[in-house]
């Protein structure tokens, strides 16, 4: 039999994989999507406008983004180096490291918080510490950059780790024969490689710590005035709509769509940064 | 003495050791580092670069030690086997990035002095991955250069070249070696390649320097199935290959010459024509792009010949006559045990 219509043109064949393919991909983004839609829907273009008028609320999203902001920064500065050192280092015990990793990302919240708190109670030897050194952890900021650093900072170690063992070590050494010394070697040539799954990392720890809850409810419910936040007294996000749902359930799902538009806009412009170029990936940082 | 310089060089990996290797290479000079997979060709171009500590031995480059410096201090351009070329920088930043490491205040100038020397002037704005494999081998050695090395170590630099390209930047290697002036060793797999830059030849094979000189004494030297091949001879018998061949008088002949690692017949050991002598018979005729290679089926053993000209002029199962010339023929040394 030829492949041909009663015309005599070619007949298409159907392939189904792509179809397949589109048709599993396409139900997750529904699964992504649809509830979105239901929480905007719900919100309503009124509701959305008095939940981004509320005065409290936006301190709560400017106070988030700036605890979560600090919780990254200190991820990168510890979790690059953790995810180096797995890359590039053979010892003993690395496997037992590596699960220590994943550790924060399948805890239940809720013990995330109880665990620092018994780490850090002022009866604990490092609570005594802390509290001696007079660095306020309950309902201050430093236990909200704690439990941000303690659920996010492993997708930091995780993608660079796995960016870093990517590099292509011959680049490294023809760095190192060029007259670069191994600081030189990392900066201009393994970090700029990894560097965009770096952000990646970074950006999955930003949401993760920005969607957390149960860690705060135990560390850190309010956080009351201390440094580096000079105040008012507030909630993160989080925490402040899960207040309000029993409160006033309309107005927390207006809250919870602003926060979620908040979070899409911030994605959007790291991938559109990415794309147009970070500087230093581009290889215009160093040297 | 002013060049490169390697005495009793041992480095040991693992199960694995390489050395003793003593070399020496001067000014404007290329030595070929030759040898099967896993010899320690690239091994040793590490250790010297600076990238393996040595066990033993000295390495001086113009007189200085550098086998005691960090490699960014040793003044080698190293050129690894895939460039290296970093993905996330131009060209014109690949070819800087050695000087702006070192602050040259004539970065600039120097870098495009390298652009243009390589004709690399158009591909100054792309990135490796827009390059063809014969334009980024020219980026790489551009910058391996514009570092002002004292020596050159090149992994395989012309590797998966068409034959034009190799050719193209072969000529090229020759100029800049005649006008630099820097000592260059090379790892190859291609004959043609060492044959054309190297003057020296040093062969490895298991760690081991199995010859170390003027290529025109390697036809005389003793013969591993390495050498022979990289020789261009076709037809190596192993013993095992010979266990059963002594009932046949091409066989006697072979195994009178046979040394512990079998024997190998240069193309001038061996001569043939079409004929019905000796029970000798053509097995298969091939194209190949050197020209055709007839097999010819003798008892249990089969010798490739190749032929000239646009057909062979032989079919399969022709008859034909084989005889060998004894004492063209050539003993090889037993395999080598790496240590």
């Amino acid at each position: 039999m030829s492949a041909v219509d009663a015309h005599g043109a070619p007949r298409r064949r159907i392939r189904f994989g792509p179809i397949v393919a589109g048709a599993l991909s396409a139900s997750l983004v529904a699964l992504f999507v649809l509830p979105l839609v239901a929480l905007f829907g719900d919100a309503g273009f009124s509701g959305l406008v008095a939940a981004a008028g509320n005065r409290t609320f936006q301190t709560t999203v400017v106070y988030t983004l700036f605890a979560s902001a600090i919780a990254v920064g200190l991820g990168v500065l510890t979790g690059v180096p953790l995810g180096y050192v797995l890359a590039r280092y053979r010892f003993r015990g690395r496997a037992v490291l590596e699960s220590v990793v994943l550790v924060p990302v399948v805890i239940p919240h809720l013990v995330v918080g109880l665990s620092l708190l018994l780490l850090l109670e002022p009866n604990a030897p490092l609570g005594r510490f802390v509290a001696r050194a007079g660095i306020p952890v309950f309902d201050a900021t430093a236990g909200v950059v704690l439990v941000m650093l303690y659920v996010g900072a492993s997708y930091v170690v995780l993608s660079s780790e796995t960016a870093f063992r990517a590099v292509d070590p011959q680049l490294v050494e023809a760095a190192r024969s060029l007259g670069a010394t191994p600081t030189e070697a990392f900066l201009s040539v393994t970090l700029p490689s990894a560097g965009r799954a770096i952000v990646t990392g970074a950006l999955l720890m930003w949401a993760r710590g920005v969607s957390e809850v149960g860690g705060f409810l135990v560390l850190a419910y309010a956080v009351y005035p201390s440094f580096p936040w000079p105040g008012p007294i507030t909630n993160t996000s989080s925490v402040f709509i899960f207040n309000y749902y029993g409160i006033d359930p309309s107005a927390a799902i207006g809250f919870a769509a602003i926060l979620v538009l908040v979070s899409l806009v911030i994605f959007l412009g790291v991938r559109l940064l990415d794309r147009t170029g970070l500087a230093w990936s581009r290889g215009g940082w160093f040297p | 003495m002013s060049g490169l310089a390697l005495d009793g060089v041992v480095v040991r990996r693992g199960g694995f050791a390489l050395g003793p290797v003593g070399l020496s290479v001067a000014p404007g000079t290329a030595t070929a580092l030759l040898g099967p997979s896993g010899a320690g060709k690239t091994t040793l171009l590490r250790a010297v670069a600076g990238f393996l500590p040595l066990d033993a031995g000295s390495i001086r480059l113009d007189d200085r030690r550098v086998d005691g410096l960090p490699p960014e201090r040793r003044r080698f351009g190293f050129v690894p086997p895939n460039l290296g070329l970093f993905p996330h920088r131009r060209v014109r930043q690949n070819v800087a990035y050695p000087l702006a490491i070192a602050g040259r205040p004539d970065a600039a100038e120097r870098t495009r002095h390298w652009i243009e020397r390589f004709g690399l002037a158009r591909l100054a704005d792309r990135y490796p991955a827009e390059l063809s494999t014969g334009e980024r081998q020219r980026v790489a050695m551009a910058r391996a250069l514009a570092a002002e090395p004292a020596a050159l170590l090149w992994d395989e630099p012309l590797a998966a070249l068409d034959v034009e390209g190799r050719d193209t930047l072969l000529q090229l290697l020759q100029e800049l070696l005649d006008t630099v002036r820097l000592p260059l060793v090379l790892v190859t797999h291609d004959p043609s390649t060492a044959a054309a830059l190297a003057a020296e030849y040093v062969v490895l094979n298991a760690g081991r320097v199995r010859f170390a000189g003027d290529p025109r004494a390697l036809a005389a030297a003793p013969l591993d199935r390495f050498l022979a091949r990289f020789l261009g001879y076709d037809n190596l018998y192993s013993p095992a290959d010979l266990a059963t061949v002594g009932a046949r008088p091409i066989g006697r002949t072979l195994l009178a010459a046979a040394g512990p690692g079998g024997v190998a017949v240069p193309p001038s050991a061996l001569t043939w024509r079409p004929g019905p002598t000796g029970g000798c018979a053509v097995a298969a005729v091939r194209a190949t792009p050197a020209g055709w290679v007839v097999a010819l089926q003798d008892g249990p053993l089969v010798f490739r010949v190749r032929v000239d000209g646009p057909v062979p002029g032989v079919r399969v199962g022709d008859p034909v006559a084989l005889e060998l010339d004894a004492a063209a023929l050539r003993p090889l040394d037993g395999p080598v045990e790496a240590t």
